[in-house]
């Protein structure tokens, strides 16, 4: 079964957020790639990171357990961490493992950014 | 199990392997899908059905076979009119952890005291309605259920 290759792309938007387009599936083989993403998107020193789910349909446990790496480096660096953009079936993940105590989860990017806006 | 008429009768709706490599289980995950298609799940109760075949098997390609590609993975789907059973089969001896283990503790793993990984059973818990193990000298088999009548999910509208 041919693999979509995951792909990560950040853009600095207003307010201090740097958001993460992704696109692909979360899994073992997007840890380098998240990773980079991740790593790039820090340096513009933003007060949140927001990951954009969209383009995500399928994230497994590995998957998960990078997430909550993402997660370990944003609140060791007193960071918010935001997702947007998530299906149904991966909302009720996040719930199911507690993540989305921990990471602001919004409909879509706007829903986000606003939130961070006004907060 | 019978693969004739009656009620309880059961119908084989998939039967086959793979070989355990990394990413494999999405195959199997979409596989599964298709053989189920004409149980018309609802669409919920269909991802949380892909979500556990998923975990199910990198759970039997990883920790039950090694990921060694001459121990395939064995998945087999059978349906009823009241249940759909998923049967994950492995070539591994070694235990299996109990079906029943504890949510993981997510402020750990936040602080580095625990590995952030190890959601797979977790998640195949809260995905099926059933989770059973069976595991004999040198295989384990996990058995996922949706039951197809009598629940609230198993009458959701599409």
């Amino acid at each position: 079964m041919p693999r979509k290759q995951f792909e990560a792309n950040v853009r600095y938007r207003p307010g201090g957020v740097a958001m993460i387009d992704l696109n692909g599936e979360i899994d073992g083989f997007a840890k380098e790639t998240l990773a980079a993403a991740y790593g790039e998107a820090e340096k513009g020193k933003p007060e949140a990171i927001l990951l954009d789910f969209e383009g995500v349909d399928y994230i497994n446990s590995t998957g998960i357990a990078l997430i909550v790496g993402l997660l370990a480096r944003a609140r060791a660096s007193k960071r918010r961490l935001l997702a947007c953009g998530l299906s149904e079936h991966y909302a009720e993940i996040f719930e199911i493992t507690r993540l989305s105590d921990f990471v602001g989860v919004f409909p879509d990017e706007e829903s986000a950014l606003a939130r961070v806006a006004n907060s | 199990m019978s693969d004739t008429g009656g009620e309880s009768a059961h119908r084989t709706l998939a039967d086959f392997t793979l070989p355990s490599e990394p990413g494999n289980e999405r195959e199997a995950m979409e596989i599964v899908a298709g053989a189920v298609r004409d149980l018309d799940l609802p669409p919920a109760r269909l991802e949380k059905l892909k979500t556990a075949v998923s975990e199910a098997t990198i759970n039997a390609m990883e920790h039950g076979n090694k990921y060694r590609p001459e121990a395939p993975a064995a998945i087999k789907v059978v349906a009823s009119t009241k249940e759909l059973s998923v049967l994950i089969t492995d070539r591994g001896g070694g235990p299996i952890p109990a079906p029943g283990a504890e949510a993981p503790d997510l402020e750990a793993r936040l602080e580095g005291r625990e590995s952030p990984r190890g959601w797979g059973l977790f998640l195949i818990r809260n995905m099926v309605d059933e989770m059973n193990v069976t595991t004999s000298e040198d295989r384990h088999t996990i058995e996922l259920v949706l039951r197809l009548k009598g629940d609230d999910d198993a009458t959701e509208t599409v």
